[in-house]
């Protein structure tokens, strides 16, 4: 069962072909700007260690049982919608050709290199030599070959894809792809759904979705949709002396409530977690260790908005969205919903982001200028401002809807609230069926990553499918974000995207409102859960997203 | 008594056949398509064609009933769109925990129960019978989903009695087996009990107004006596019918419980799949879940009329 208690970008990406768009389509990023963005977790805990890093000498064995919020629907990335759960599968039995280092570059991983020609466009991918499946097959450039054919010929993955034109071997162990465009962030996306490498005897079994082959640190075991997915150490894992855990088990808790009680009650070890009040609890438990990734250094989270269609009555008036903006008391929000762990925002880059307009001219609340901005735009819409708030089936959503409705009915904006159940919500995202929806989403290692989401190219009138769900056509907007991808000047691109950070601010598609953030808590005996290496020695991304790297857990006698 | 059974049977089926048709259609009038759910916001004409085809959803609805009927009956329940698992994997995941589920919590509510009605309807209006009444009032307004957070953070949470989520099947171990399924059972048998005790108190207190009961007791016969041996079993038979239509209404409506358990059973099997319109698991769980429902009721009426030879002729 998917967690349906939030519906964010990585649901999207699980859930759409559009989690390779967010790959092939979206960006690139070039050696020169592999170390532009990144993301770390921060830290937080009752004891004085550092959290979720481990102490001493790493010890073997043992069961690791994990606590997940959402279940998928299977292991094969061409088919398969890897949510933040399917990623931490992913990375239990798979491995990606490549990884994003603690310093927030993509690395190599499963590759021993990536390299670019000089305008980007054909990428050279060199395997590490003498890697084998858990079947036993051995790693060659066939195999990643026929991976990316396979991702290329799927419905779920293809589209996103064209923007490779061909994939060949071109050496045992060197594959090239060749793109139509200059494509810079290529690395991070092998470090993504479609990095992941599976074994030939996968691709081409019947039942490929429940049965991965591949060449991780675990090998799976069994697998009982919406009650545990296990496996076991992998003896011939090609990173000598790696995984320490005999075997690792996930249970999908899809309710936070049951999760944390699980984690309480000693059923599992550990858990994830998005939901503020469950972070709140379990940090100031001085029984676990927790990390969160509040305070990311590289990269950008998901972030807490309202897509606002930009092709509707009475939306498509910016004077309206501007209303809303200004009714908009963020910082109440964060206090009555955030549980001390939110914080009001007013941009989808971090602070400190070299991508955050120093001043983007977000709407500050005002409710004397919102209500003079509805008595403005009134008479243009029949008298009467009046929009539809939907959300899907989540009570915690639901009560900031009901906050926005009282806040914007101040204004004099007469605004609707509706639970809708996901697939329909997701139906009229896409088909541009709605006014202002909740959303969760726009997490990325590097902001190219949500070219998809946010070019006009992707705005399709309402009525027709579009990734751009808040159909904002702003052609200036798609000038920045090509700029922003087609540029390996970290400079360039920090200009370009400061530029995608006001016009977001001066167009309004998003209304933006608090920070998402991700934890993981863990009792005392889990150690180094949050401090993954890469192959060269280098300290590896945390966990981001609830997402991370099992490889180097181990547990204290 | 061979005629009434052959007779309840052709209806089982008749009435099985119609449910089918039923959750056929219901499941297919529901908003949206696998492929929103399969493919996301990225549900583009082409990739969404390809896949209605591939899945069969292209063909009329009377040709897909008949195809997955045929299937069914040689007893093939189809795969999830989603997961590629097999229906039929699934409901023997499934089936086991609800199985499990309702023996404990119905052994449980009949248990407590019982005794519990004999002993008040002994002597009615008294403190036990006013106590047990009124207790029972407050039971069945409690929501399960309360009892079952309440349960968990006493039992799971404080004492670290019982896993607060979780199955562990019998074959795995069967000590763990019963742990992981005791606080759901008592979560569900919360309700059970408080209905089973107020239809047997009162049935019992009737019953007991009867003259043949007089008799009993001009008799010489002991209360007790006169409860369990001549009052109990003619007392049974709304307690019986009540058993149950609870029963099968446990057998989907666990969801709630099994959800806040973290149980994949049926009926949380069954909504996880009704929101991602995975039609052929939906049809597989409703189907196995509505021939559930009637043969356990089958069974009931065939219990009711062994108590009680006067059903069968009516």
């Amino acid at each position: 069962m998917a967690d349906t208690s939030r519906y964010d970008r990585r649901t999207f990406l699980g859930r759409s072909a559009s989690g390779a768009a967010a790959v092939a389509l979206a960006g690139v990023a070039a050696p020169a700007l592999l170390g532009a963005c990144s993301s770390g977790s921060s830290t937080s805990t009752a004891s004085g260690a550092t959290p979720g890093v481990g102490t001493g000498t790493p010890r073997k064995g043992g069961t690791l049982t994990v606590g997940l919020n959402s279940e998928i629907d299977g292991f094969l990335p061409t088919t398969n919608h890897f949510d933040n759960s399917g990623l931490v599968y992913a990375n239990t039995v798979y491995d990606s050709l490549t990884a994003i280092g603690a310093d927030g570059t993509a690395q190599p991983y499963l590759a021993q290199s990536v390299t670019p020609n000089a305008d980007m466009t054909v990428w050279t991918v060199t395997l590490r030599p003498g890697v084998v499946f858990h079947d036993g097959s051995p790693l060659t450039a066939a195999v990643v070959v026929a991976n990316a054919k396979a991702l290329q010929a799927s419905p779920l993955t293809g589209p996103a894809l064209s923007p490779i034109a061909s994939v060949t071997a071109t050496g045992p162990l060197t594959v090239q792809y060749t793109t139509t465009e200059p494509l810079v962030a290529f690395p991070y996306y092998l470090a993504t759904q479609v990095g992941y490498v599976v074994a030939m005897a996968q691709l081409s079994a019947a039942d490929a979705s429940q049965h991965p082959i591949g060449t991780g640190p675990f090998v799976f075991g069994s697998w009982v949709p919406n009650d545990h997915f296990t496996a076991t150490r992998n003896p011939h894992y090609w990173r000598s002396g790696r995984p320490y855990l005999d075997s690792i088990t996930y249970k999908p808790i899809v309710q936070d409530q049951s999760r944390e009680s699980t984690l309480r009650s000693g059923t599992i070890d550990l858990m994830v977690t998005r939901d503020p009040n469950a972070i709140a609890h379990l940090g100031s438990n001085p029984g676990f260790q927790q990390v969160t990734d509040a305070n990311r250094q590289h990269g950008q989270n998901d972030v807490g908005f309202i897509y606002l269609n930009t092709q509707v009555d009475p939306l498509s008036d910016l004077t309206v969205r501007q209303a809303l903006a200004y009714a908009t008391d963020t910082a109440q929000i964060a206090r009555l919903f955030g549980a001390g762990v939110l914080k009001p925002i007013s941009s989808p880059y971090p602070e400190g982001s070299p991508y955050r307009a120093p001043d983007n001219g977000y709407p500050v609340y005002d409710l004397a200028k919102a209500r003079s901005l509805v008595a403005q735009a009134a008479p243009r819409h029949g008298g009467a401002v009046k929009v539809e708030l939907a959300t899907i089936p989540d009570p915690r959503l639901l009560d900031v809807l009901q906050a926005l409705q009282s806040m914007w009915g101040q204004a004099g904006v007469q605004a609707t609230v509706n639970q809708i159940e996901q697939v329909t919500f997701i139906s009229n995202l896409a088909l541009g069926n709605f006014q202002a929806y909740t959303g969760d989403q726009f997490d990325a290692a590097d902001p190219d990553e949500n070219y998809v989401w946010w070019s006009p190219t992707n705005a399709a009138a309402p009525g027709s499918i579009a990734l751009n769900f808040a159909r904002n056509k702003d052609p200036q907007m798609e000038a920045a974000l090509q700029k922003g991808r087609t540029n390996a000047d970290p400079t360039v691109r920090a200009q370009a995207y400061q530029t995608v950070d006001m016009l977001l601010a001066q167009d309004l598609p998003y209304l933006w409102l608090t920070t998402t953030v991700w934890s993981m808590t863990g009792s005392q005996k889990v150690q180094n859960f949050d401090n993954p290496t890469l192959p060269s020695g280098q300290p590896a991304q945390g966990m981001e997203a609830g997402t991370f790297i099992p490889t180097e857990i181990w547990l204290e006698a | 008594m061979g005629r009434y059974i052959a007779k309840r049977l052709i209806q089982l089926v008749a009435i099985t056949f119609i449910l089918s048709i039923g959750v056929f259609m219901l499941v297919h009038l529901l908003p949206g398509d696998p492929t929103l759910a399969i493919l996301g916001p990225n549900d583009t004409p082409t990739a969404r064609h390809e896949l209605l085809a591939q899945l069969g959803l292209n063909k009329s609805l009377p040709q897909q009933y008949w195809t997955w009927l045929t299937n069914v009956f040689s007893g093939n329940l189809g795969k999830s769109f989603l997961t590629g698992q097999t229906v039929a994997n699934a409901v023997a995941v499934a089936l086991p925990i609800d199985l499990e589920l309702i023996l404990f919590s119905q052994v449980m509510a009949i248990v407590v129960a019982v005794p519990l009605a004999l002993l008040a309807a002994r002597r009615p209006n008294r403190v036990l019978d006013r106590l047990a009444t009124t207790t029972s009032f407050g039971m069945l307004s409690i929501p399960t989903f309360v009892v079952a957070v309440l349960l968990v953070l006493v039992f799971a949470v404080q004492f670290h009695a019982f896993p607060a989520t979780g199955y562990v099947r019998f074959s795995t171990d069967p000590v763990q087996n019963v742990r992981s399924v005791i606080l759901p059972s008592v979560a569900l048998a919360f309700g059970s009990i408080a209905i089973y005790y107020r239809l047997l108190r009162a049935d019992l207190i009737a019953t007991m107004q009867e003259d043949y009961i007089t008799m009993a007791r001009s008799k010489g016969l002991s209360a007790t006596y006169v409860l369990t041996r001549h009052a109990l079993r003619p007392s049974s038979f709304t307690l019986l019918a009540g058993a149950g239509i609870s029963i099968g209404s446990l057998f989907t409506g666990a969801f709630v419980v099994e959800v806040l358990f973290q149980l994949p059973g049926i009926g949380y099997q069954l909504v996880n799949a009704i929101f991602a319109r995975d039609y052929l698991m939906v049809q597989g769980m409703a189907l196995v879940a509505a021939v559930f429902y009637l043969v356990i009721n089958f069974g009931v009426d065939f219990l009711l009329t062994v108590l009680d030879p006067r059903v069968r002729r009516a």
